[in-house]
């Protein structure tokens, strides 16, 4: 098959490799319908987050038909059309069983590596270094899914492809991010950064009953986005945003910020990944002032989500938050927890996911796509790929 | 126990801890089955049963290297399972198996432990030398494969489809 490998810093090729085939008895193959780049891909593409091989083929966001099942797949069958979460969850271990879905117990097969560095590894992931798995991602005609009675779920009709496609990943990574916030009626929240999780995180705000939203980045089409999904816009170019969101709230500040940004910069130990920052410092300092704003913006007793990818950051105002009282509350998608409620949202034209597809290219055009999705290029906000 | 004990302690046993979501009678059952074993190990070392409570483990060191010895069932009890090599082993080494009822409804702790004692040297670097990874890893990952598949009746794995292509490094 047909696959986009990542085969060095910033050299990816739509390369031939082999085609995937069922393991073990829990999988699907899937034809992959859609895919989608994600800002996290960046930093795996620029070599950021270290233990990527050569060949890896990259992709995490995506939907298809089911080709092929392993004999102990009983909830879904060939020809089924699914989305599916970007983390794979077997669904039977304890974090499963709580809805703690990226936390699995049992889907990561090298568990020996992030265990040192995190504690506990954390679930698998599709196409997101060896330290996450090793899974092969699907940027590319098939991909294999594991624990496909958990993981696999039947797009209804009257939802698209392009729809159900940011449903894998950017949207419950942004619904999440607001259902964190516990919101109340009145609730004003304030969202960092209006890529495709962050606007996400606005529209599934609004559908929480969130009083106000407010959505902050510096690039026009974006704002634009976010004003449409019906968004108070600020471009933290051109104003203070802290003292912008005082005035937004009579003074209380938002009732819960939400880090939609990131600062990827991973690393084997602090002082790699203080250094791989320095190397991006424009990029990096400038993610972590987002972060550093949301604290202080926050009213207090207020709560803080965070969805953005982060390494290791050593510089963090934990004081500011522990004389606020704010509360904390991050995760990486617990994507199987929301898709059903996601894909109702959708049916019913309340959550519109498909709005987050600006560009189309076919699998072979994909590291053009990358390319424009990584420079911003005529307003890209998320390149899709149909294999 | 100072400090130089301690650490001595520390390098000459490999530990690791689960917790699994299921009654610890069942997690016994399941440990002594030999193809259970044989899976579980099957990264560091490639088991073959020899009888009930005989199991022969070849662990394969860089270079083509490779470590053979048999280990017997020495005692199993309510909550532990204990193995030791035979004479004659290349590394010969002793393990157990501890299950203990976890708090409310979390099931059952799991510890395991191996101590490794290969001929000369100190513990721990001797060992890693030979087989090419720690001792902490080849427990942790064979008591993590355990719970994988106590719970989801499978092993996570990659393999023969690994995200890269075969042979392909750390960049």
């Amino acid at each position: 098959m047909r696959a986009l490998c990542w085969n060095g810093v910033n050299d990816l090729r739509v390369e031939t490799v082999a085609d995937p085939e069922i393991i073990n008895p829990h999988d699907v193959i899937l034809n992959v319908r859609l895919s989608t780049t994600c800002g996290s891909d960046l930093h795996l593409i620029d070599g950021l987050i270290p233990t990527m091989r050569a060949g890896d083929v990259l992709g995490h966001e995506f939907m298809g038909e089911i080709v092929d099942v392993g004999r102990e797949v009983t909830k879904v069958k060939k020809g089924d059309r699914v989305v599916v979460p970007s983390f794979i969850s077997c669904g039977k271990c304890w974090y499963c069983q709580h809805d703690l879905y990226s936390l699995c117990d049992t889907s990561h097969p090298k568990p020996e590596l992030p265990e040192p560095l995190l504690g506990y590894p954390t679930a698998g992931i599709y196409a997101y270094s060896h330290a996450f798995g090793g899974y092969a991602g699907a940027h590319a005609q098939y991909v294999r899914v594991p624990f496909a009675d958990t993981d696999c779920f039947k797009v209804p009709e009257g939802v698209s492809d392009e729809d159900a496609l940011f449903i894998s990943d950017a949207a419950p990574t942004g619904f999440m991010g607001a259902d964190f916030c516990n919101i109340q009626r009145g609730d004003v929240i304030a969202v960092w950064g209006c890529g495709g999780v962050g606007l996400m995180a606005q529209q599934s705000a609004m559908i929480l009953g969130a009083e106000r939203v407010i959505a902050i980045d510096r690039y026009p089409e974006r704002l634009a986005q976010a004003e449409a999904f019906g968004a108070i816009t600020l471009d933290y170019t051109k104003v203070d945003v802290v003292e912008a969101l005082k005035e937004l709230t009579g003074g209380r500040g938002p009732d819960a910020c939400i880090d939609a940004v990131g600062m990827e910069a991973g690393g084997t130990g602090l002082q790699q990944a203080y250094d791989r920052v320095k190397q991006a410092l424009y990029m990096g300092t400038d993610r972590g002032a987002a972060l550093r704003q949301a604290v202080l913006a926050v009213r207090k007793g207020g709560t803080l989500a965070i969805l953005g990818v982060y390494g290791l950051m050593d510089k963090f105002p934990l004081g500011v938050l522990m004389n606020k009282g704010v509360t904390v509350r991050t995760a990486q998608q617990h994507g199987q927890a929301y898709v059903t409620r996601l894909l109702e949202y959708t049916q019913r034209g309340e959550l519109t996911p498909a709005a987050l597809a600006t560009h189309r290219f076919s699998l072979e055009d994909s590291p053009k796509g990358y390319d424009m999705f990584k420079h911003k290029e005529d307003g890209c906000l998320r390149a899709v790929f149909m294999p | 126990m100072n400090a130089v004990e301690h650490e001595t302690q520390l390098d000459a046993a490999a530990r690791a801890y689960v917790t699994i979501g299921m009654p610890a009678e069942e997690l016994r059952t399941l440990w002594q089955r030999p193809d259970i074993q044989a899976l579980i190990w099957a990264d560091f070392a490639d088991l073959t049963p020899v009888a009930d409570r005989t199991l022969d483990w070849v662990a394969h060191g860089p270079a083509g290297g490779e470590y053979r010895w048999r280990t017997e069932t020495a005692e199993v009890g309510a909550n532990e399972i204990r193995w030791s090599s035979l004479d004659g082993a290349d590394v010969p080494n002793v393990g157990s198996v501890t299950f203990h009822p976890a708090p409310g409804d979390r099931g059952t702790e799991l510890h395991l432990e191996v101590k490794f004692d290969p001929p000369g040297g100190v513990v721990g670097e001797a060992v890693s030398k030979l087989f090419h990874v720690v001792p902490r890893e080849i427990v942790l990952k064979a008591l993590y494969r355990f719970r994988a598949l106590a719970v989801t009746g499978e092993i996570p794995t990659t393999n023969p489809q690994p995200a890269a292509r075969s042979g392909s490094t750390d960049r």
